[in-house]
């Protein structure tokens, strides 16, 4: 329980940095900040929207640490201010319809890897010097060190365009009305599968290394030669006995992943034309529409420490040693 | 130094590797001697598919991409070797002081590499770009720099706490030695392997990140790199209209140095962790040893 706490106590600090960062940037700039921001924007903006962009960034009339308050105030009621492109709609509603589609990318892709790369790692640690061995571990770091944008564009290519399996942008096809029937949910599916595909290739690689290499390290230990020497099936000592210990720090490892996961689904969003926070972001960034960046930054820093509490609370329950701790 | 490269070059996954990387910076270097056509300038119709003229094609604006990706690898490489040393000059400094000093240094600097650690990179990168407006190469090397140095002070802080209790390291305390020797003479050379893992892994993922970042619309479109490359070509809708030589070639010299940087990386880390092998000698001995240990079993229980 303790344990939890501190681990609260470290994400809130964590939020307070990115929040402090939005709060810093726009006044490290010369000049006024939001005339910068105007100039920079690709849209014509009248007097409302620039006082609008004033308030998001607590530009107020006040010295600077009241104009802190007054920010880290609205960002803590959920105000993030209104968007610069598309005035004055708030950009906490944009964003909350868009992270729906972020979130069941990002899991389903999660999902894939996390089981796909754990479970072939175990069998490359077990089988070391095999051919699965020899042909999955020097592809996993392979497919580690290439960009989401590449696989991205490759995988819409291929499986998109020249050959048309899979639809090319969308999360469901337009003439269908969102509802809870079988029609929908299978648009739904259709059109996530290409972009689940190619964040979770980007992602499998990562766990597969590092759950081989911890499972090594299992391997060398005891308690496995005396499972052997009990006359345990091998698949009893592989998955009950190494792969168990050897999971807790592939978990650790996997907390760290969450960077990569939700860079990957930005770029797979937007290369798919997907309605999630990333493509929201490119919209953004594509007009220059700060609210709505650094919406997004605070958004996504929120689903990290999210993802990393919930990483917390399966620590917990794989090492019970911590309950207690 | 000459040994140390030989046990390198020894790894064959790291000779691959290196042989790889070496043909980028040939290529890098001799650019000008390489591409046939002036990279930026309008040398071909739009959108012609790969020839014996244009080898790559040409984009929608007719340049040549053979070109274009031949002066796009100084680009790349420049930034993704100028933004891995920073990256590991701060990560290494951090990871080590933490270490050796331990106690409220350690707390201070850990706490701090834990929070960057937390925070979704690319989002943060795009936050300050976007507000820089279009940025240089040089200035994407130094916002990768100043922001990814997280992972690598946590590694190096891990390996240093280890070294720091062993005997030799113990014994050159006693004897009186200064700090900054302590440091750099008694723990740096050994942590070597750690270091050169971070600086190329560092540069793989700035390579990586910038062309994210050019892709996005970050970078400045008139830059030659193979991320504004994607960039165009996505603005020029190349792969609806299926001029696929535009996308496919940025694609593949950025997976091609990709999977020259992480096979030199898997090498660095076999010879640290000789356990980690996978091939050839540690593989039959490991075989062996797994029969003569069911032999064993066997013979014991009969």
């Amino acid at each position: 329980m303790n344990f939890l706490l501190k681990r609260l106590a470290f994400y809130l600090v964590a939020f307070l940095v990115a929040a402090t960062f939005n709060f810093v940037i726009p006044r490290m700039l010369p000049g006024n900040p939001a005339d910068i921001m105007l100039a920079n924007a690709n849209v014509a903006m009248g007097p409302a929207a620039r006082e609008a962009l004033m308030a998001t960034f607590g530009f107020v009339d006040a010295p600077l640490h009241e104009q802190y308050f007054s920010y880290l105030k609205s960002i803590f009621t959920w105000d993030f201010g209104v968007s610069v492109k598309f005035f004055p709609v708030p950009v906490t509603d944009m964003l909350m319809q868009a992270l729906p589609w972020t979130l069941f990318l990002t899991g389903a892709a999660l999902l894939v890897s996390f089981s796909v790369g754990t479970l072939l790692g175990i069998l490359a640690a077990w089988r070391r010097g095999t051919m699965i061995d020899v042909i999955a571990s020097p592809t996993a770091l392979a497919l580690q060190s290439i960009p989401s944008v590449v696989v991205a564009l490759c995988g819409l290519y291929f499986l998109g365009v020249s050959n048309k399996v899979f639809p090319t942008s969308y999360a469901f096809d337009p003439k269908l009305d969102p509802a809870w029937s079988f029609e929908f949910i299978a648009s739904v599916a259709y059109h996530g599968f290409l972009p689940v595909l190619t964040l979770s290739m980007v992602l499998v690689g990562g766990y597969l290394v590092t759950m081989r290499n911890n499972m090594i390290g299992q391997l060398g230990e005891d308690y496995i030669y005396m499972g052997e020497a009990k006359g345990l099936s091998d698949a009893r000592v592989r998955y009950t006995y190494a792969a168990r210990n050897a999971l807790l720090p592939s978990v650790t490892s996997l907390a760290l992943s969450f960077g990569a996961l939700f860079g990957g689904s930005l770029v797979t969003e937007v290369v798919f034309n997907y309605p999630g926070v990333g493509n929201l972001l490119y919209l953004g960034i594509v007009g220059r529409d700060f609210p709505l960046i650094q919406g997004q930054l605070l958004i996504m820093t929120l689903a990290m420490l999210i993802a990393n509490f919930a990483v917390d609370l399966a620590y917990v329950f794989l090492d019970p040693r911590l309950k207690r701790a | 130094m000459k040994s140390l490269l030989k046990t390198f070059l020894r790894n064959r996954k790291a000779a691959i590797g290196l042989s790889i990387v070496l043909v980028y910076v040939v290529i890098a270097i001799a650019a000008p001697l390489i591409a046939q056509y002036d990279p930026l300038g309008r040398v071909g119709r739009p959108h012609q598919a790969p020839s014996a003229d244009h080898w790559l094609g040409t984009t929608r604006m007719g340049r040549d991409v053979f070109s274009q990706l031949i002066y796009g690898t100084r680009n790349s490489l420049m930034v993704g070797l100028l933004a891995g040393f920073i990256v590991t000059a701060i990560g290494t400094t951090i990871g080590i002081t933490a270490a050796y000093f331990g106690g409220k240094v350690d707390d201070v600097l850990n706490f701090m590499t834990n929070v960057v650690l937390v925070l979704p990179q690319l989002p943060l990168l795009l936050v300050l770009a976007a507000f820089l407006g279009q940025v240089s190469p040089l200035a994407i090397a130094l916002i990768i720099g100043v922001t990814s140095w997280a992972w690598g002070a946590r590694v190096t802080r891990a390996q240093a706490l280890s070294l720091k209790t062993r005997d030799y390291i113990q014994a050159s305390e006693m004897i009186g030695e200064p700090a900054w020797r302590m440091i750099l003479v008694e723990m740096l050379p050994n942590l070597l392997s750690i270091i050169g893992f971070n600086f190329i892994g560092s540069v793989i993922f700035t390579i990586i990140t910038q062309a994210t970042l050019e892709f996005l619309g970050l970078g400045s479109p008139l830059t030659l790199s193979w991320g504004a490359m994607l960039y165009n070509a996505q603005n020029a809708s190349a792969i609806i209209v299926g001029a696929w030589w535009e996308i496919l070639a940025p694609c593949g010299a950025i997976v091609f140095i990709g999977v020259g940087l992480s096979l030199m990386n898997f090498g660095v880390d076999e010879i640290a962790n000789p356990r980690m092998r996978s091939l050839g000698q540690v593989a039959k001995a490991l075989k062996l040893e797994r029969r003569l240990n069911r032999q064993r079993m066997q013979e014991a229980n009969q």
